[in-house]
């Protein structure tokens, strides 16, 4: 692990925002760290970038903080500044051993080449959370940070980011809050989710998917669908079945052996014009609905 | 690009350099001129009524610079160190260089610098005008003396920026750091009052430069000299301290 936390604790005031939080993140993976606002996303990375302090509990990271690199949500910098000279800040505080050659690629990966030598003043809030994301990654960082890096962005600016951490993969570990939950489904290897200051889960994406989703299928027939509906209704291995506007159905069964083995036999039994048959994959976002609730 | 050199940055591109030498050096021009002409001046826009001064003595162009940089002047300085020393005022830039460096400290001494420097620079620019131009209209100051005067000047705006480092690590915002300051400044010489107090505070050393070319005694400023250098540790340590255990 590159990151552990025991007992971690925070609490502001009579507030409790974080509750012993026993976080553990791999080595070289890519963890998003979702919840609702309020959950302690920000302030459980702002404990771990040694941006504020535990009430309790203790923090283990096996890097070097040289290597470890912070982005906030709504990146600043000192607006007389240009772009090229805030990530050569960065670069020289990290690590002044970085050459300086480094400063121009990171700053070119961020499609920022052209404004490279404009004050930060007159950029964008999308080229402004690049620049963050330039800064960041210019000392090759092993540990990164992202609080909400996507969330302030147009689709393109928004795309570049996710496939800039995904790029990242297997070079560092990567920890991404959002509460864009698609984005964390798709970059993320790993997934832990807060409530409440409390760790729901933490584990595999793939396990929370799989683990906590039911399988579903969407059948799509000539209507009317009551015949179809009526048999599988009342098939032992269906556990519910419900209307999907005039002509489909969404079936929930036990589990999708049983699904591929007995649904063609009772469709054929029904009578029922089958148009299409699609199973369904839970979506991160279904499952944080239903640990939410 | 270093810390050093975002400084020296801030200071040019801001213009704030232009700010501090031109109050400084405005009034080091305007102090000797109107100790000069004060009769005149009195005369032209007094309406008519007739006001005898005796005649200004080299010390006059001191204290009349000094009287101005000790307000509008040190108001000035408060504001461009704060622009410098509030450096957690916007979060996240707080968070770009906390998460870079090992100590707050290697934050902190830079600007902590750099302030001192251009504030010292453009009062000492500033006393030479005056004592330049009080030469040219009135007659000369002793040397050793106005030189001491413009030494404990210097120590006086270090304790103002180290005072303004403590509070900007505390204050939110750039004002509150310059509105703590500005407090704790007037508070000093409103204590002075009391007599037996005052030649110990760090306001004391505010009219040295316009009391020593005048013949005052360099011991009478010791006792300030010696409370200034205690409190310029105290604030930086204060700065240092609080700067830590701020969370952003």
């Amino acid at each position: 692990m590159i990151i552990s936390t025991h007992h971690l604790r925070k609490e502001y005031g009579s507030t409790v925002a974080l509750d012993d939080v026993e976080l553990r993140v791999p080595i070289g993976s890519v963890y998003g760290l979702v919840g609702p606002n309020g959950a302690g996303k920000t302030t459980l990375l702002g404990i771990l970038a040694g941006l504020r302090q535990p009430t309790n509990g203790t923090i283990d990271i096996e890097a070097p903080w040289s290597k470890v690199a912070v982005l906030p949500d709504t990146p600043q910098f000192d607006p007389w500044l240009t772009g090229r000279e805030v990530v050569d800040l960065a670069r020289a505080l990290v690590d002044p051993s970085v050459p300086i050659q480094r400063v121009d690629a990171v700053v070119e990966q961020a499609g920022l080449a052209d404004a490279a030598h404009r004050t930060v003043g007159d950029y964008s809030r999308g080229m402004l959370q690049r620049l963050g994301v330039a800064a960041t990654v210019v000392g090759n960082p092993t540990l990164l940070m992202l609080d909400e890096p996507s969330s302030a962005l147009d689709p393109a600016g928004r795309r570049e980011v996710l496939d800039l951490v995904a790029r990242l993969r297997g070079e560092a570990t990567v920890i991404f809050s959002s509460h864009i939950l698609s984005d964390v489904q798709e970059v993320c290897d790993t997934v832990g989710i807060l409530r409440n200051g409390e760790l729901l889960f933490q584990g595999p994406i793939s396990d929370l998917l799989v683990g906590s989703a039911v399988p579903d299928f969407l059948l799509r027939v000539r209507p009317p669908v009551d015949d179809a509906f009526a048999s599988l209704r009342n098939a032992p291995w269906v556990r519910s079945v419900a209307r999907v506007g005039q002509d489909a159905l969404r079936i929930s069964v036990r589990s999708a052996e049983d699904a591929e083995r007995h649904l063609a036999e009772t469709l054929a039994g029904s009578g029922a014009r089958i148009v299409s048959f699609t199973p369904e994959a839970a979506t991160l976002e279904q499952v944080f609905l239903e640990l939410m609730s | 690009m270093s810390l050093w050199r975002l400084e020296w940055l801030r200071l040019l591109r801001t213009r704030r350099w232009i700010a501090l030498l031109g109050v400084y050096v405005f009034f080091g021009l305007l102090g000797p001129l109107s100790a000069r002409y004060l009769g005149e001046i009195v005369e032209r826009f007094g309406g008519g009524v007739q006001v005898t001064f005796p005649p200004p003595v080299p010390a006059d162009g001191m204290i009349q610079y000094v009287s101005n940089v000790s307000q509008v002047g040190l108001l000035v300085a408060v504001v461009v160190a704060a622009g410098s020393l509030t450096f957690d005022a916007k979060p996240e830039m707080g968070v770009f260089l906390r998460t870079r460096v090992r100590r707050i400290w290697d934050i902190l001494f830079p600007r902590l610098a750099v302030s001192f420097i251009a504030i010292g620079a453009a009062f000492v620019l500033g006393s030479l005008a005056a004592w330049y131009e009080t030469v040219v209209l009135i007659g000369t100051l002793p040397a050793g003396a106005t030189l001491t005067g413009i030494a404990f000047g210097l120590l006086y705006l270090a304790l103002v920026v180290a005072i303004v480092a403590a509070a900007g690590s505390r204050a939110k915002s750039v004002l509150g750091a310059v509105l703590v300051t500005i407090v704790v400044l007037l508070a000093m010489p409103i204590i002075g009052i009391v007599e037996s107090v005052g030649r110990w505070l760090p306001s004391h050393l505010v009219g040295a430069l316009a009391d020593l070319p005048g013949g005052a005694a360099v011991d009478d400023f010791l006792p300030a000299a010696a409370v200034t250098v205690l409190m310029i540790g105290l604030a930086v340590w204060l700065a240092v301290r609080w700067a830590e255990r701020r969370e952003l």
